[in-house]
């Protein structure tokens, strides 16, 4: 076949349109997905995220539900900016233009920065697919890989080869992370369907060694929410999101808002106890000084009456 | 759309040439897919080569996989022969209207309207996959492995919009004059597949080329006579509002 690339575009490679006209230097590899790769270019001054996929039909897929999404979130800037094909050693390459997104996948970032952050960067993900979900979409691969994490927590979606107009079938997934992997539900597309590969998404991020370990051991038969369920109840702080991640694994909430609204007050619960815990409780260095200062005090009073 | 899916660990040693009974079925207008599956070791020279012949002959693709990795290659092997069929009537019809060769000679934003399309009808056609399962002696510790992927290709097979319905077989059969035997009828539901493969004893020939062909006979016997029924027959649509499907058997 003419269209397909299966191997990589060195660095440095110059791709110009041939329909658009528009010229890109490949400056990196970013990561190569299920269906093509995604480079880092440069055009002008500008640096830009383009994907070269491998079948003409599944890129310019890609390329409509960003387009689509573009004309239904108008406030902010398109994702979608370019769409073309190159000529590279006489193969014919199709690609699409994207902005580019810094930032470290989510299960990376909560290596680097600590557990903590994560309810903050769920509440972002959450309202961030709420969005999607009320423009009719489902984003469908949720993965750490697919979820970038720039300062502070904030969120961007990335690869949108898995979004699915609502109702219809998931067009692209990760087994760990599917709900009917689970035997949990279908792989129809619906709110719920995202909500819970976000509760996997956790398991994974501060637990990933035992969620991997389980799929191994686990007979087809025996998988269920339940065992995702036992990790989290022995996890201390998965833990914390016990009544959550029940709720999502279960299918229970309506969609990713009233998921975000509940993971909210989980968080504000859990600060509260966390605050709660501390009080009345004496940290343990100003009890060892207290302790010291007693005994300096108690035996310079006998030394006093002694002498 | 209609296509079988041929599963198997090595050659096929009794009656016709496979690829033969692929060409036939391809010719009735079924895609035959084949997965080669193995533990360690390989599969042998002669069975990759024959895999591959029969996967060309019956117009699919081929992969040689191990255990762990068959519920995604059946998954991925049956949306891309959809996708290549469409693909196919889609480019067909271009080339009749217009005289473009394929989408690719199109300017993006009209490749957008035709891909859009393309989308639709893949995921609204009608599908059916009849999976043909080798049962010789060496298969028997994978059969887990493809009782699983059978049931995950249900799964994903009811999500479409589309009517979608898999049956199952196995070869060779009980009897010497049977090449191979249904062991579930057409079905679209994931939930009510029980074990599929109970009591198979299995056997030491492995006659591929037969069982093809008696596969293309059962879609012959049963889509064919769907075709000519009268309506009221005719399975009821999906109705994606209420969530309910009614039970599919033909």
């Amino acid at each position: 076949m003419t269209t397909s690339s299966d191997a990589r575009v060195p660095a440095g490679t110059v791709l110009r349109g041939k329909w658009n006209g528009r010229s890109y230097r490949l400056e990196r590899m970013l990561g190569i997905g299920a269906n093509g790769q995604v480079y880092m270019a440069v055009s002008g001054l500008r640096t830009y995220a383009l994907k070269i996929g491998m079948q003409l039909e599944d890129l310019q897929a890609e390329a409509n539900v960003l387009a689509s999404l573009d004309g239904r979130e108008r406030k902010r800037p398109p994702f979608l900016l370019d769409v073309d094909d190159a000529e590279w050693q006489g193969r014919l390459l199709p690609f699409y233009v994207m902005q580019y997104v810094p930032g470290v996948p989510v299960k990376t970032y909560l290596a680097e920065h600590g557990g903590a952050w994560y309810g903050v960067v769920g509440y972002r993900l959450l309202n961030r697919l709420s969005e999607l979900h009320a423009a009719g979409w489902v984003f469908g691969d949720v993965k750490s890989d697919n979820i970038l994490v720039t300062d502070y927590g904030r969120v961007s979606l990335v690869d949108y080869g898995g979004m699915t107009a609502m109702g219809r079938s998931v067009r692209q997934f990760t087994e760990v992370y599917d709900r009917g992997y689970w035997s949990a539900g279908s792989r129809t597309a619906d709110p719920s369907y995202d909500v819970f590969s976000v509760a996997v998404l956790w398991i994974h991020a501060l637990d990933g060694k035992r969620l991997l370990h389980m799929t191994k051991m686990l007979l087809p038969q025996n998988r269920h929410p339940r065992e995702l369920m036992a990790l989290v109840r022995s996890h201390a702080e998965l833990k914390k999101m016990e009544n959550w991640m029940e709720l999502a694994l279960y299918g229970k909430f309506k969609d990713a808002r009233e998921a975000s609204a509940h993971w909210r007050d989980r968080m504000r619960a859990a600060a509260e106890e966390a605050v709660h815990n501390s009080r009345g409780k004496v940290p343990g260095w100003m009890a060892g000084l207290f302790a010291a200062s007693l005994l300096l005090c108690v035996s310079a009073a006998a030394f006093w009456l002694l002498q | 759309m209609r296509q079988i899916l041929l599963i198997t660990d090595g050659c096929s040693n009794v009656g016709d040439s496979p690829a033969i009974a692929a060409s036939i079925a391809q010719a009735e207008g079924i895609s035959v897919n084949v997965v080669g599956i193995v533990d360690e070791g390989g599969i042998g020279e002669q069975g990759a080569l024959e895999i591959a012949e029969i996967a060309r002959a019956g117009g699919g693709m081929s992969r040689i996989v191990s255990p762990a990795l068959l519920s995604r290659t059946v998954q991925m092997m049956t949306r891309q022969t959809v996708q290549g069929t469409i693909r196919g009537e889609v480019n067909r019809e271009l080339r009749q209207l217009f005289g473009v060769e394929s989408a690719a000679e199109l300017p993006p934003d009209k490749r957008a309207e035709i891909v859009r399309v393309m989308e639709d009808l893949g995921e609204t056609a009608e599908l059916r996959v009849a999976l043909l399962i080798d049962a010789s002696a060496s298969m028997k510790p994978k059969m887990r492995a493809v009782e699983e992927a059978v049931r995950d290709l249900a799964l994903s097979l009811q999500a479409r919009r589309g009517e979608s319905a898999v049956a199952v077989f196995h070869f060779p059969g009980e009897r010497s004059h049977e090449a191979c035997l249904l062991d579930l009828d057409w079905t679209d539901r994931a939930d009510r597949i029980g074990p599929i493969f109970g009591r198979i004893s299995m056997k030491g020939t492995t006659p591929t080329g037969p069982a093809l062909l008696r596969v293309v006979e059962f879609f012959r016997e049963t889509c064919g006579k769907l075709e000519t029924e009268p309506q009221h027959t005719a399975p009821a649509r999906r109705d994606d509002t209420d969530g309910m499907r009614s039970d599919y058997v033909v």
